[in-house]
């Protein structure tokens, strides 16, 4: 690491302005609307203060969402990670047919989310999905189970879907951090420590820690912040089931016309990720953030 | 890691994969070669039947399904709005290939110096790129509209491009400071006994050392581009231009159309899919993994 004495402009302007076009402006005015009243019926933009706030915070509905966003979070971002991590140390091993394995694992990756909505609904549909259709012809259950439109399940159901399309990114990025793991350390492990799992936990673990903080933050984020899939697959419902704060924003936006208070509950988001980023780089120490 | 697993358990484990990742796709094609008559049937399937390829028929060439004239045919509605799927996989492919090309051109140089060096706002400038995802697209959508209509890029490829760029960079920047930080010291302490300049540095030794990791990272914002629905939809323009997320939604959402047509659609919009996935496997991934997998 060496140091440069001034900012090294010329190398950083072109990633950092496009970057700050996109956000600085719009989260200013973001933040100057959640502090005033903005409604499209209503002339004049009075400077209201933190009474958006209080009202949204106040609301039935941002509590279910906000609920239903941490859970979503919590079953999401973990299961990516582990099960990506899972593939990941599979698909080293050689084996009949990994190419194909290897191949089929990076599809979901590129669907967007409306089309992935649509394939989940269908492998959940109640009459003729192939859940129930499997379990039918088990003997498991009697009557279809209405996986998307029971509270129950739906928040599960939606959930599972959204792992599905984040675990090609997860597989990718561990294989490449396995991969640069130093072949002779992996040799002399595996003859000083027979058993695999001690093996990994003492030798692979401590190599691919930072990736491991990288993918639970991204995925963190992206289940915290996510809106195609699940808004293609439930609308938010049943009820509000599956209201994530994103369609809270967007209701409050778009369908209220009350722009303050969207803005508001954007502003509440932000911050929580915050939070949630700082919680996992603390709880998981890696150098990934260090000047050295 | 060439030790190879037992048989059984690697056929199970890769079967359970297959199953998982693969399986829902599958399902879709299954349901594109059946009219829904027969899908919603308890005695008659494909086996049966044998493969149905009118709603393929019907997307490229316009020519109605035989299944839509027939009297009592649940669901067999058809909608224009599948036949903008071929145009729209175009287009969003270009796109996508362009905010790709632009990530790496912005993103390489300050990975690299991320990476590198220690300089002044070094912390400020990287908490910002690494915290600027954090703000929801959602709360994003209404004024970056309104600056591109400032600008004269609403309804434009450009005015997508551009905003997609900025959505991965991030990304591309963090990912890539990554794969820079595992190229040894020793390496560019090499380079400064040999006076090469930074851009010598950057250019001969870290770009070529991470060339494989640099695609993927843009095979990534090749994706990011290829897959966002919010800004795509908000920005596009008319039919001709509108990005595949925004036709698959629009066809998704509407309750009317049969299910081998959407089904048809979908499958038509993974096969790009397949051969990208193929392509990053073959070229990019293989490359990244440096021979350490045998296949």
């Amino acid at each position: 690491m060496w140091t440069i004495n001034r900012f090294p402009a010329i190398w950083l302007i072109p990633a950092l302005l496009p970057v700050v076009l996109m956000t600085l402006y719009p989260v200013g005015y973001a933040l100057w609307t959640s502090l005033h009243e903005v409604m499209i019926l209503f002339p004049g933009e009075p400077f209201v203060g933190l009474e958006n706030y209080r009202r949204v915070v106040a609301s039935n509905y941002f509590q279910d969402a906000l609920r239903n966003s941490l859970v979503f979070t919590a079953l999401a971002a973990p299961s990516v990670v582990v099960i990506g991590t899972l593939i990941a140390l599979f698909l080293q091993h050689g084996f009949f047919g990994s190419q194909v394995v290897r191949s089929v694992v990076l599809l979901p990756w590129v669907l967007p989310g409306a089309i992935s909505a649509v394939l989940w609904v269908w492998v959940f549909h109640p009459s003729f999905g192939m859940l129930n259709g499997v379990l039918r012809s088990l003997g498991l259950i009697d009557a279809p189970i209405h996986w998307l439109t029971n509270p129950d399940t739906a928040l599960t159901v939606v959930a599972i879907a959204h792992v599905w399309t984040q675990i090609p990114f997860a597989v990718v990025l561990m294989m490449a951090a396995l991969s640069t793991i130093n072949s002779e350390t992996l040799e002399a492990a595996s003859i000083d420590c027979p058993n695999p799992f001690k093996r990994f936990r003492y030798v692979i673990v401590p190599e691919i820690k930072s990736m491991i903080v990288v993918l639970l933050v991204y995925n963190a984020l992206t289940a915290f912040t996510s809106y195609d899939l699940v808004y293609a697959m439930t609308g938010g419902g049943p009820g509000t089931a599956t209201t994530l704060l994103s369609f809270q924003i967007w209701r409050e936006s778009f369908s209220m016309y009350d722009f303050g208070a969207g803005s508001a509950v954007a502003f509440i988001v932000v911050v929580i990720s915050a939070v949630l980023i700082v919680a996992i780089t603390r709880a998981l120490p890696s150098d990934l953030f260090a000047s050295e | 890691m060439r030790r190879r697993l037992h048989p059984a358990a690697s056929f199970v484990f890769a079967a359970l994969i297959l199953l998982f990742t693969g399986g829902p796709v599958l399902l879709s094609l299954y349901g594109s070669l059946v009219p829904d008559r027969i899908l919603f049937s308890r005695d008659r399937s494909i086996l049966t039947e044998g493969p149905n390829f009118e709603t393929y028929r019907y997307i490229f060439t316009g020519q109605l399904p035989d299944s839509y004239q027939q009297e009592s045919a649940n669901r067999a509605m058809i909608s224009d709005a599948a036949r903008q799927v071929p145009q729209s996989l175009v287009n969003s492919s270009l796109n996508a290939l362009a905010a790709m090309a632009l990530n790496l051109i912005l993103g390489a140089p300050a990975a690299f110096v991320f990476a590198r060096y220690i300089f002044p706002g070094k912390k400020l400038s990287f908490m910002y790129l690494i915290l600027s995802p954090l703000v929801p697209a959602v709360a994003l959508v209404t004024p970056i509209y309104m600056m591109l209509q400032w600008f004269g890029l609403l309804g434009t490829q450009l005015g997508i491009i551009l905003v997609h760029t900025a959505k991965a960079l991030p990304f591309t920047v963090l990912i890539l400071s990554v794969f820079f930080r595992k190229i040894p010291a020793e390496i560019f302490e090499a380079a400064v006994l040999d006076h090469c300049s930074r851009f010598q540095t950057f250019f001969r030794i870290a770009l070529p050392l991470a060339l494989p990791s640099v695609g993927a990272t843009g095979l990534f914002a090749f994706m990011i581009s290829y897959s966002e629905y919010m800004f795509a939809m908000v920005l596009s323009g008319n039919a001709q231009t509108r990005p595949v997320s925004v036709v698959m939604a629009a066809l998704a959402r509407n309750t009317d159309v049969s299910w081998s047509l959407l089904n048809a659609g979908i499958f038509i919009a993974i096969v790009p899919t397949l051969v990208l996935v193929v392509l990053v496997w073959r070229f990019v991934v293989e490359g990244l993994l440096g021979g350490a997998v045998k296949g």
